[in-house]
């Protein structure tokens, strides 16, 4: 009898576990090149976190206002890694490209929805963190989530400034 | 009404301040939306349910400051910013604020111009 409790406890710690660990990598792939190639079609747009409008070109439509904001939870196996790294501290890997993901795809909402309106640059870029449901005391679930929030513009087309920087070339390059 | 988050708009000139503008909301994640959030946490990924509490709040508090501009006869705000706060577990504060000016365009090449 002990022996069939002890499995049925494995299992039942064990299932959401390896479940996380295999889904939980495989959403996070899938989003990562999602994300990379979102951000190769937006290479073109000039993004600024400036207050100024470079290059802005006069007689266009006027500038709007654009937010984007996303929520990305943090799988099970990940907090599980988490919680032991706390133990010793350093740099907790599985967060950060949490925390990463959260802010691209945030800052793709707000590029995207500026493109669909037909503008072709955003200045005064701003990324901040927000807080859903007052999650800041509550740890057992981890969760980023991210308002980005910038100024669309149209600006002219010669771009003489090197144009916005997909996150995912700027690492590359910083590593190689 | 034109919202901007920086100080100034191109093509258009300030004639009149009209003050801080703001809106907030104070929202609760409701049971449901926590429980289906809670599954999906398990093998994380976007948590669509708070994305969307998210957006719908930050609506709100955008229509109450832009309500706000527009009865004191402004027709822009400029310099907008968020901020929100935990008021306690389980509620969250999206606080939006700009300042409400009143704009003329510069040429009348610009006044032409809708916006997109």
């Amino acid at each position: 009898m002990e022996l069939i409790g002890l499995v049925c406890t494995a299992v039942t710690v064990l299932t959401p576990l390896v479940l996380a660990l295999f889904v939980g990598s495989w959403i996070e792939r899938r989003h990562l090149h999602a994300l990379a190639q979102r951000e190769a079609l937006l290479g073109s747009m000039l993004v600024t976190d400036l207050r100024t409008f470079p290059q802005h070109e006069p007689g266009t439509p006027p500038p709007q206002m654009i937010v984007g904001e996303v929520v990305i939870g943090c799988d099970y196996f990940k907090a599980f890694l988490a919680s032991w790294k706390l133990l010793f501290g350093g740099r907790v890997g599985s967060y950060q490209r949490v925390v990463d993901r959260a802010r691209r795809e945030a800052v793709l909402r707000v590029l995207e929805q500026a493109r669909a309106l037909g503008y072709n640059a955003v200045c005064n870029l701003r990324i901040e963190s927000a807080d859903v449901g007052g999650n800041t005391q509550q740890s057992r679930m981890p969760m980023s989530a991210v308002l980005a929030f910038g100024t669309a513009y149209m600006a002219r087309q010669e771009t003489t400034v090197p144009g916005w920087q997909p996150q995912s070339q700027a690492e590359s390059l910083t590593r190689s | 009404m034109l919202v901007v988050n920086t100080e100034t708009i191109p093509g258009y000139r300030i004639v009149a301040l009209r003050g801080l503008v703001q809106g907030n909301t104070v929202r609760a994640k409701h049971l449901g939306r926590d429980i289906a959030a809670g599954l999906k946490n398990l093998v994380g990924g976007e948590l669509r349910g708070y994305t969307e509490l998210l957006t719908e709040s930050r609506r709100e508090a955008m229509q109450r400051m832009i309500a706000q501009a527009q009865q004191l006869g402004a027709n822009a705000v400029v310099n907008v910013r968020f901020s929100t706060s935990a008021v306690t577990q389980g509620a969250a504060e999206l606080y939006v604020y700009g300042t409400a000016v009143v704009v003329e365009p510069e040429t009348p090449a610009a006044s032409e111009a809708q916006p997109l």
